[in-house]
């Protein structure tokens, strides 16, 4: 039996357990579906109208889009960053009911074991952005399945770096109650200054943004990683980006590896 | 398996060598010696914050050692510690079942992360579950099993990879007796028919007395370590136990035996030398006691004479000590 199959069969295992309890557990796929509803149903429906400025005379945004349109791709990106950065309480659940010493002392090397967790919680956090892609034809967006394939990549790797950021953090919040103060807390002020719901309109310069926006708001939007994810996740569904098209994708593949190493070297020392 | 440690322990038991590990410069472990020849179990007596978490969690490479060498089924444990783990089943001091899984999802999960193929994890499955007498009870969920069913549940885990080493931390602790008979008698007839090697810690007498060899630590050293029979002839003393009536008496008892020891409850322990003692103690101070007690020599009393602390103690402290015995790694 070949050292690959056993390192193999070992992440499948990993895997495989936070699937089945990711489907057992109700809370979670409620939140999974209700969010997005409650974003771009409600949200989204009830502020398009809104959303061009020439309604009220003036002509600011020039975005062939509507605002539901705009919307869905962070939505995307909502529903992904809750699902991996709340997975990290799978973590925190192992470590406290005792489930990982089982795993420690089986003959997974200590990557493989994170590895799996990782993978396990991205795949459950790429299928919660999947639910929300089913609703594509609500947000009038229309996809081609080559569309659909590199959103796919895309989320799956956006959620893998934020399922490790989460880990991170679980690392240093060691209780469950803390880290879901926490990571509520930073959860929602990193998706909206992601230029998510809001536009940094592409067609101003520095100076005229500078103008339109307080200039600390348009320098937090820009130093958010979540912008370029929601930038590149725009590019692929919607065609729109506000910055280079490769930007988005770039920082989130990088993100995905650099926080997984991260991850890693504290799960070797604990 | 590793060349190297082939003329260490041919057996394949479990070896010590000069173990000694510190938390934070706290010596939790200090020259640990000891060997566990191939097929033989130990037992691992001592009181609580002795060190025996510590020492098994080395064993099974979850913590590294200071200093000395682990080997297991002959093979190093910090070296080349996949292969070790692979000969090595542990059933833990606390619970670490996935409760939200069933019987059988437990084990299939520890199969796959031993690298089981299938057909050898459906047969392995069958075979514990009906050793430890759960076949019934595979499909639900941890979460309703009582106490006693998740021990036998984590020892059926512990086997199913069919280690040649098993490593338990107390696997019977807050069982009733008939429980804890009947998980001695699943590991007592895997030792037979697959040749394991058992380390155990335990506090009953009579589980530690039924194991080949036992050893006792306390301040992280190996007290004494030999065969049942062998310590209680070398170390084994009668002891008078008893519950003075008064402070008073209590006072007079301390000064007539200043080695007298202070147990749990008031209660004074003193060392039997010969009969004439017992007389004299009954003469003196027969009818100003309200409890009296007097042990042959058994393992009880050779921990006591070791360690100047009582086995049982440890029922009535277990509850306080809940908070440290639930720290993680
Ligand atoms: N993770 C840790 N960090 C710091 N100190 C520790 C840690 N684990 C154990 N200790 C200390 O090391 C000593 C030995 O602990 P250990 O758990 O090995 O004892 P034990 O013999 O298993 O006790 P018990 O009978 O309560 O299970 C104790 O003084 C304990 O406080
Ligand atoms: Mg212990």
């Amino acid at each position: 039996m070949s050292k690959l199959t056993i390192l193999g069969r070992g992440i499948y295992a990993i895997w495989l357990r936070e699937i089945m309890r990711s489907f057992r557990d109700r809370g979670q796929l409620i939140g999974g579906v209700s969010r997005p509803i409650i974003w771009l149903l409600i949200l989204g429906i009830g502020l398009n109208p809104y959303f061009r400025g020439e309604i009220y005379g003036e002509v600011r945004f020039v975005i062939p889009f509507t605002y539901l349109q705009f919307l869905f791709p962070a939505v995307i990106v909502l529903n992904i960053m809750y699902t991996s950065i709340l997975f990290a309480v799978s973590m925190i659940w192992d470590r406290e009911f005792g489930f990982l010493r089982e795993v420690l002392v089986s003959p997974l090397p200590k990557w493989a074991i994170l590895f799996g967790k990782i993978l396990g919680g991205s795949t459950v956090a790429t299928m919660h952005g999947f639910l929300v892609l089913i609703l594509a034809r609500f947000a009038d967006v229309t996809l081609g399945w080559d569309q659909v394939a590199w959103a796919l990549v895309l989320m799956f790797l956006l959620s893998f770096g934020l399922t490790s950021f989460g880990v991170i953090l679980a690392a240093r919040v060691r209780s469950f109650e803390g880290f879901g103060v926490f990571s509520n807390t930073i959860i929602l002020p990193l998706y909206f200054l992601s230029s998510s719901v809001f536009p940094l309109d592409p067609s101003l310069t520095r100076t005229q943004t500078a103008a339109t926006y307080p200039e600390w708001l348009a320098m937090l939007v820009q130093i958010n990683p979540i912008t370029y994810a929601v930038d590149a996740l725009r590019g692929a569904l919607i065609g729109f980006n506000q910055f280079d098209p490769w930007i988005g994708p770039s920082i989130i593949g990088a993100g995905a590896v650099l926080f997984f190493f991260i991850a890693l070297v504290d799960f070797k020392r604990q | 398996m590793v060349a190297e440690n082939k003329g260490i322990e041919p057996g394949g038991g479990i070896v010590l060598d000069g173990i000694s590990h510190a938390y934070s410069g706290r010596k939790a472990l200090d020259n640990v010696s000891l060997t566990v020849p191939r097929g033989e179990s130990m037992a691992l007596l001592g009181p609580n914050g002795a060190g025996k978490s510590t020492l098994l969690n080395i064993l099974c490479g979850l913590i590294r050692p200071d200093a000395g060498r682990a080997i297991v089924a002959g093979v190093d444990v910090s070296k080349h510690s996949s292969e070790a783990r692979q000969n090595i089943g542990v059933v833990f001091q606390d619970d670490s079942l996935d409760d939200r899984l069933s019987a059988w999802e437990n084990l299939e999960f520890h199969g796959l992360v031993y690298g089981m193929d299938k057909p050898s994890r459906a047969r392995r499955i069958d075979e514990v579950l009906a050793l430890v007498e759960l076949s019934e009870w595979a499909e639900n969920p941890v979460r309703t099993f009582s106490g006693g069913m998740k021990r036998r549940l984590e020892i059926a885990r512990a086997l199913m990879h069919e280690p040649r080493i098993l490593i338990l931390d107390e696997p019977t602790v807050g069982l009733d007796a008939q429980t804890r008979a009947k998980i001695w008698s699943y590991l007592n007839q895997q030792r037979r028919e697959r040749d394991l090697s058992v380390f155990v810690t335990t506090h009953y007498i009579e589980e530690a007395e039924s194991c080949e060899a036992i050893c006792v630590i306390d301040h992280g050293k190996v007290q004494v370590q030999g065969p049942p029979a062998d310590l209680k002839a070398r170390y084994g003393t009668s002891l008078i136990r008893c519950l003075p009536r008064s402070p008073e008496v209590r006072q007079k008892l301390l000064e007539k035996y200043p080695e007298a020891q202070r147990l749990s409850g008031d209660r004074l322990g003193i060392v039997v030398r010969d009969q004439a003692m017992i007389d004299a103690f009954l003469s003196e101070f027969g009818s100003s006691l309200k409890e009296i007690l007097i042990d042959e020599p058994s393992l009880e009393t050779v921990f006591l004479a070791i360690t100047g602390r009582e086995m049982r103690e440890r029922d009535e402290v277990n509850s306080k000590a809940r908070g440290k015995r639930n720290k993680r790694i």
